[in-house]
């Protein structure tokens, strides 16, 4: 038996990842020996540094072009790129999550497991300082993400989706108001996601079985030279693309989306809709360009009949919601498909339109759901949407952003969210995808009417006394909802910086 | 160009300031913006001007923007107007707020236009055309009350946005086909075919949409709601113009498409027909010119859509003429507002004498409304019908559709003179108007003026609208106030009196609550999305868990049921049993599970299950996996122990059994998710090509790991790695659930001080505890533990193993529990969940270190033959250290789930909140 050796490493290439998984670990010494009193504080600095670290960290590694670790990471363009993105928004979402002025004790539950409306449960929602174990729970996710776009294998893939799943199931569970529906969404979320996990498991068996090696590499020479019957490669991609599909949700894998988003706590979603798009589609892009990309003959037909669904299914869903989360989270479902849109729209152009597509979506729903944090009454977020009616006329700096931000949504020019679909559409129609883009066309005007109505109820209907107020956002927030905001304009009006970044990310190593 | 719109980009967000700050007279200053715009093109006349700045190069966007006619034109009428309509708002009601936030609209507005009508960049275009979308929702929505104003303003955001989808999409496509989205490039070689056809039409849907073009109509009317300068902007000479530009600008180069003339002539001069008959109806006067507009806007679309030589210089006449006189019209009917207080043509008497200088300037303006000599409307009409007068069939038909438009037109032109000034028998007329002050009535007479001298001045107009139509083809006409007796001249003779003739006869009618087709298709299309969205929701969305999960597994079933139908690589050779027996315990597995899901007890269900786990091990047994067999065994015991003590906090029964219908679905989908399953493993199993890694494990664990049992010697030696890494999160899963059911680690140290709460059992069985039991368990219980360590020492080479032995031990302790609760637990165990777990994680990682620490790996087995007197050869291998580890693990977690489940929490948390309670009211008193 011939000695091991062990893998040579590139510490550089990886370091966001390690510093990540430090600082985490480092928070949980924290949550121990740290008192009480001084641990959000400490907590909160020590989260905002190790991201702050490890987006500076990202940005020195702009030109790395390597595979490491024998091949299990690869640390390229996309990767850097998708990395830098996942840092930066969820520094943001950090921010949100920081946030303590809004209500006493922040957004979190001080003690999850205490039964819900017992007595002791209804005390600590009034008053006691919320968990302070979100932050490591939140930078394990983001390392978790971090790995996930630069993992060059399928199991370093699953570990790394697992890595970011959990801690996210957890943090769904942690909202302080409406504990049952926040317990519920995290169940939900947990046991959906691990069937998804457990597909995409499967899947990797398969591939394995087809190629005998599970790196993307080799899938992508067997997948091209191989001269079996493909058949088992196929069910494997589909499978692998059932748990990759299920964390971007698409259709129809979305189900949990609108229950989750609305159970989760606010800055939590925010961080979900946010990060984990970012982070799955980075991985599928990896799993369809670096593995599969000889296929793509046979799976753009069916990947786009999903994207269709997708879009059209989330835009029509999103007509009828009465909830503001729920709306935005079935707009996240129809945005999931127009950037399947731009992954289907293949080659360098989609590749690149996606990256710009992922952080100027997360940016506008950062600051959407920014917002949504500051609306409220007595009993926490105003979610309904009945309840914000003339919100224009009672806030109307607040109404005038999150029509910005809507704006943005519905894909009007000036805005990010206009030159991000086009590029998308226009990448798709390059590859000769039309049809997506009509579907998406046609599901972008459905979609619009939602978003417009909430326009039209912000600003057009007189103020009840319902209408909740707006709370003064304290600082973290603040900036929050003003990078976002600020981003969604600048990527609308000069995106060039942005689109020349991803242009010269858009290329993957093998 | 730029710096034009730079300049009202400026304005525009100062204006609101500025109007707070020194009130209406401030919008004079604003008005600057786009009447150096107009003087800007006034000075340009005749000239061709292009700016180009690139904006963004990755997708083909740039500044471009280019000066010809058409859009000279739209420039002079888009500043002109829009100065004098801030000038005008300057006098209107409103208060300060109000103003302001107009002011800056407007200017924004009239920016956009700017942009839009001189864009050369097909893309910047649509930009500044979702643009003035927006703006026109804001500018509409501005009076909030009102619920028909919301509405309104929703119809034409709608409408008009999903239009400019639609337009994209066909710019895109242009682009696509062609390479460029530069308009000057394109027109030189527009795309043939299909793709530009479609192009085109996508184009043109925007296009008519934003000109409320049937079927787009009905947004325009209902857009009423707005402010009337704003509508006299706006609808007048502004937004609506959009649509009519975008048709002129393309028509040179697609007007011999089929489709195109199809819907610019064939909806144009629909649209002119209904909507004028519809202004006849009306009796606001606003309505009244709304549905004028609309019927106008239809016969521009209709004549530059026609795309011939003379149809075009006649459509620029006619844009112009149009522009003036129904701003003014509208400004009139501000004024009408403004001085009575009403815009009802019913109750407005003998305005006419109390006005004379509005009703002049109105009917002026209604005059070239009309088509009537020698007004600048009058010019556009004649030069229409001679455009139209070739004598071919179908510019027949579309002439007679004109002349009858035209006929309309004259009727409501009338109607509309008639109702704001005229003196009406039983109608009290109007005595102390509010008399408009100069300012307001500045604007319509200028307006009014100019459709005067545009009349008198054919030449000049001719000359500086020439190069538009010298880019088609066919025969010119010349704009002249006299042709000669000639058809046209008849033809408007004919309009005019037929149009007397018309509104003599309209002229008591009101209009019926009937809704337009137009309308009704909004209406139904709003409405099915909604229905459709509310049922699909109702139907996806219930936010059941089987129901999600049911979507996941159907998907899974629908591909994995096709591959492996359309043609998995099924192994060829296919063995049913090795062993009949082995089919008796599948027989056992299947029966065990179906009762499993029939069983109507929680307790059933889980003992069933743990059957369906002991049928497992049989077949293992039969595989010749003694090791794996005893394992599986004791993990479905310790399972049905556990769950047993977690059933006691639940109901005995299942709470509810799904309905019937969805029970069948339900057993259909597990059933199929089953074979699905099976037939993959089935499949991947054979599908094996490459030799199993664990071929060589067999030699491995004798020369290596020092072992006979493979199995053991594969979790201690071969993958003690992965062994590491599952006892570690087992005591991490201990420690979980410890404090997961206590709470807090202060009611864990009470627990554990506090005597149990007595018969354990009892508590879920209601019997009292069984003296022979604890007596035969006390018995029996010493010999089960040494029979635990016996396999944990024998398990390297025969069956058993740190695992098996550790669940062995467990289940000894378990039984001393159930037997006599927690009292006879302690005494078994005395000590601490939590130092048996540590000390196995202790144990475990030191074998491994200690290895390191003499020169081998981590974890690497070393092999020990120690004799030891009177018992002989001892061999033993280092990794059973390692098992020990595993070994108390097992047993510390068993422990820990059995003194935290077997325990009660519920009696924990009100004994706590009482307590906290208790020092509330202290601190409270103190």
């Amino acid at each position: 038996m011939e000695d091991l050796k062990a893998p040579s490493i590139d510490y550089a290439a990886v370091a966001p990842i390690l510093i990540l998984f430090g600082a985490a670990c480092l928070g949980v010494v924290v949550e121990a020996f740290v008192p009480r009193r001084a641990r959000h504080a400490v907590q909160l600095t020590l989260a905002l540094l190790a991201t702050l670290a490890g987006l500076v960290v990202v940005i020195t590694q702009a030109s790395t072009r390597v595979t490491t670790a024998v091949g299990a990471l690869a640390i390229d363009g996309p990767a850097v790129f998708l990395q830098g993105a996942i840092l930066v928004l969820a520094l943001v979402s950090l921010l949100l999550m920081g946030e303590r002025k809004l209500e006493p004790g922040g957004a979190f539950v001080p003690q999850a497991a205490i039964t819900v409306g017992s007595e002791a449960d209804e005390r600590q929602a009034a008053r006691a300082p919320g968990l302070t174990e979100v932050y490591p729970i939140s930078l394990f996710a983001i390392a978790g993400m971090l790995l996930f776009v630069a993992a060059n294998d399928l199991l370093t893939m699953f570990i790394a989706l697992e890595v970011f799943s959990l801690p996210l199931y957890l943090l769904c569970a942690l909202a302080r108001r409406r504990r049952l529906l926040s317990q519920e969404a995290a169940l939900k979320y947990f046991l959906l996601g691990s069937y998804a996990s457990a597909f995409f498991l499967f899947g990797v068996a398969l591939v394995y079985g087809f190629v005998g090696a599970v790196d993307l590499a080799s899938i992508h020479t067997a997948a091209a030279e191989s001269d079996r019957d493909p058949l088992l490669l196929y069910a494997g991609l589909a499978l692998l693309s059932i748990g990759l599909l299920f964390k971007t949700a698409a259709v129809p894998f979305h189900v949990w989306t609108p229950d989750v988003y609305q159970g989760a706590p606010t800055p939590v979603t925010a961080f979900m809709a946010a990060c984990t798009k970012v982070a799955a589609f980075g991985a599928l892009l990896r799993v369809l360009y670096v593995g599969f990309n000889g296929l793509s003959w046979d799976f753009t037909p069916i990947l786009g009949v999903v994207a269709v669904l997708t879009m059209i299914i989330g835009a029509v869903l999103a007509v009828t919601q009465t909830d503001i989360k729920r709306l935005l989270a079935y707009s996240s479902i129809a945005n999931a498909g127009y950037l399947l849109v731009g992954v289907l729209a293949s080659g360098e152009r989609g590749l690149a339109s996606t990256m710009f597509y992922l952080v100027a979506y997360g940016f506008s729903v950062l600051a959407a759901f920014a917002v949504v944090t500051l609306v409220r009454d007595a009993d926490g977020e105003a979610g309904h949407l009945s309840r914000w009616a003339g919100l224009g006329r009672r806030s109307p700096l607040i109404a005038g952003l999150f029509t910005f931000i809507l704006l943005a949504f519905a894909g009007i020019p000036l805005t990010s969210g206009f030159i991000s679909k086009f590029a998308v559409f226009a990448a798709a129609m390059e590859g000769g995808q039309t049809w997506l883009v009509i579907a998406g066309v046609i599901s972008s005007i459905v979609l619009a009417f939602p978003y417009l109505r909430v326009v039209v109820m912000m600003w057009l209907s007189d103020p009840s006394d319902a209408t909740p107020t707006v709370s003064v956002p304290g600082v973290l927030t603040t900036a929050a909802l003003a990078i976002g905001v600020a981003m969604t304009l600048l990527l609308g009006v000069a995106p060039s910086l942005l689109l020349d970044l991803t242009t010269g990310a858009a290329e993957f190593v093998q | 160009m730029l710096v034009l719109l730079v300049i009202h980009a400026a304005v525009a967000l100062i204006a609101p300031a500025l109007v707070r700050a020194i009130g209406g007279r401030g919008l004079y200053l604003v008005a600057l913006a786009p009447a150096g715009a107009a003087v800007w093109a006034a000075a340009h006349i005749g000239r061709t001007a292009t700016e180009t700045v690139e904006w963004i190069p990755q997708l083909g966007l740039s500044l471009a923007f280019r000066l010809d006619t058409l859009s000279w034109l739209l420039v002079l009428l888009v500043g002109g107007v829009g100065a004098l309509v801030l000038a005008y708002c300057a006098h209107y009601v409103g208060d300060r707020g109000e103003q302001a936030r107009h002011a800056g609209l407007l200017v924004a507005f009239a920016g956009t236009m700017l942009g839009l009508v001189l864009a050369d960049d097909l893309l910047l275009l649509y930009v500044f055309w979702e643009l003035t979308s927006v703006l026109s929702y804001l500018l509409i929505a501005s009076d909030p009350g009102r619920r028909v104003a919301r509405r309104a303003a929703m119809q034409a955001l709608l409408v008009t946005t999903l239009g400019g989808l639609a337009m994209l999409v066909g710019i895109v496509m242009l682009g696509a086909g062609t390479g460029t989205h530069r308009w000057s490039e394109l027109a030189q070689s527009p795309p043939a075919g299909t793709w530009g056809t479609v192009a085109v039409v996508l184009i043109l849907a925007g296009a008519l949409a934003k000109s409320a073009i049937l079927p787009f109509g009905a947004w325009l009317p209902a857009a009423m709601a707005a402010p009337t300068p704003v509508s006299a902007y706006l609808h007048a000479a502004a937004m609506v113009k959009a649509g009519v530009f975008l048709v002129a600008l393309l028509a040179p180069a697609f007007a011999g498409v089929l489709a195109w003339q199809l819907l610019t002539v064939g909806a144009g001069l629909a649209t002119l027909i209904f909507a004028g008959l519809a202004a006849l109806r009306q009796h606001d006067l606003k309505l009244l010119l709304a549905y004028g507009t609309v019927s106008q806007l239809g016969l521009l679309v209709a004549v530059l859509g026609a795309g011939t030589r003379a149809a075009a210089l006649a459509g620029l006449t006619l844009v112009l003429a149009h522009a003036l006189f129904k701003s003014a019209l509208f400004l009139t009917v501000g004024a009408v507002d403004h001085a009575t207080g009403t815009r009802d043509l019913r109750k407005l008497s003998g305005l006419g004498r109390r006005l004379p200088m509005l009703a002049v300037a109105a009917t002026l303006a209604a005059a070239s409304m009309a088509g009537a000599p020698p007004l600048l409307g009058f010019l556009g009409k004649e030069a229409l019908f001679a455009a139209f007068a070739t004598g071919e069939p179908a510019d027949t038909a579309a002439l007679i559709a004109m002349v009858l438009g035209a006929t309309l037109t004259v009727g409501y032109s009338l109607r509309f003179l008639w109702g704001a000034f005229g003196t009406k028998p039983g109608v009290v007329p109007v005595e102390h108007p509010h008399a408009p002050g100069p300012g307001l009535l500045a604007a319509p007479v200028l307006l009014s003026a100019a459709g005067l001298a545009g009349g008198l001045a054919a030449r000049p107009i001719e000359s500086a609208l020439e190069p538009y139509p010298l880019m088609l083809d066919g025969v010119g006409v010349h704009l002249a106030l006299w042709h000669g007796l000639s058809l046209p001249l008849g033809l408007t003779v004919l309009a005019l009196a037929g149009g007397y003739g018309v509104f003599r006869l309209t002229r008591d009618r009101v209009k019926s609550e009937k809704i337009s087709a137009g309308a009704w298709v909004y209406e139904q299309a709003l409405r099915g999305v909604d229905r459709l969205a509310v049922e699909l929701t109702g139907a996806t969305q219930r936010g059941s868990l089987p129901g999600y999960l049911g979507v996941i597994l159907i998907v899974l079933v629908v591909i994995a049921g096709t591959v492996l139908a359309v043609g998995a690589p099924w192994p060829t050779e296919f063995r049913v049993w090795d062993t009949p027996l082995q089919a008796v315990a599948g027989v056992a597995i299947i029966a065990a599970a179906i009762g499993a899901v029939r069983a109507q007890r929680r307790l059933a269900a889980f003992v069933l299950a743990g059957a369906a786990g002991y049928a497992v091990s049989m077949l293992f047994i039969l595989h010749g996996a003694p090791d794996l067999a005893l394992t599986q065994a004791l993990v479905e015991t310790a399972g049905i122990v556990m769950a047993v003590l977690v059933l006691r906090r639940l109901p005995a029964k299942f709470s509810e059994r799904p309905l019937r219908a969805s029970r069948r679905w339900r057993i259909v989908l597990g059933v199929s998710v089953g074979l699905a399953a099976a037939g993959m493993a089935f499949v991947t199993s054979g599908g094996r090509t490459a030799t199993p890694v664990s071929e060589r494990f067999a030699d491995l664990s004798v020369s290596y790991g020092g072992g006979s049992n493979i199995v053991n010697v594969i979790l201690v030696d071969i993958r003690a790695w992965d062994t590491m890494g599952e006892i570690s999160v087992l005591v991490v899963a201990a420690t979980g659930v410890a404090s997961l059911i206590f709470q807090r680690t202060s009611a864990l140290r009470r627990r554990a001080e506090t005597p149990a709460p007595k018969r354990a059992l009892a508590a879920w069985t209601g019997k009292e505890d069984s003296v022979i039991m604890q007596v035969v368990t006390r018995l029996i219980f010493h010999t089960i533990v040494l029979f635990s360590i016996y396999l944990l020492l024998s398990g390297h080479n025969a069956p058993g193993g740190g695992f098996a032995g550790g669940l062995v031990a467990a289940l000894a302790l378990t039984v001393r529990y159930l037997a006599g609760g927690r009292r006879e637990l302690n005494r078994a165990a005395p000590v601490d969940a939590g130092v048996v777990l540590g000390t196995g994680l202790l144990i475990a990682v030191g074998t491994g270190v200690g290895a390191m620490l003499l020169g081998g790996q981590v974890l690497q087995t070393a092999i020990v033959d120690i004799h030891v007197p009177l018992l002989g050869d001892l061999h033993v291998a280092t990794s059973t250290i390692f098992d020990v580890g595993v070994y108390l693990i097992v047993v510390g977690l068993i422990l820990d789930i059995l003194r935290s489940l077997g325990a009660e929490p519920q009696p924990s948390v009100t004994e706590e909140t009482s307590e906290t309670q208790e020092q509330d009211r202290e601190k409270v008193t103190a």
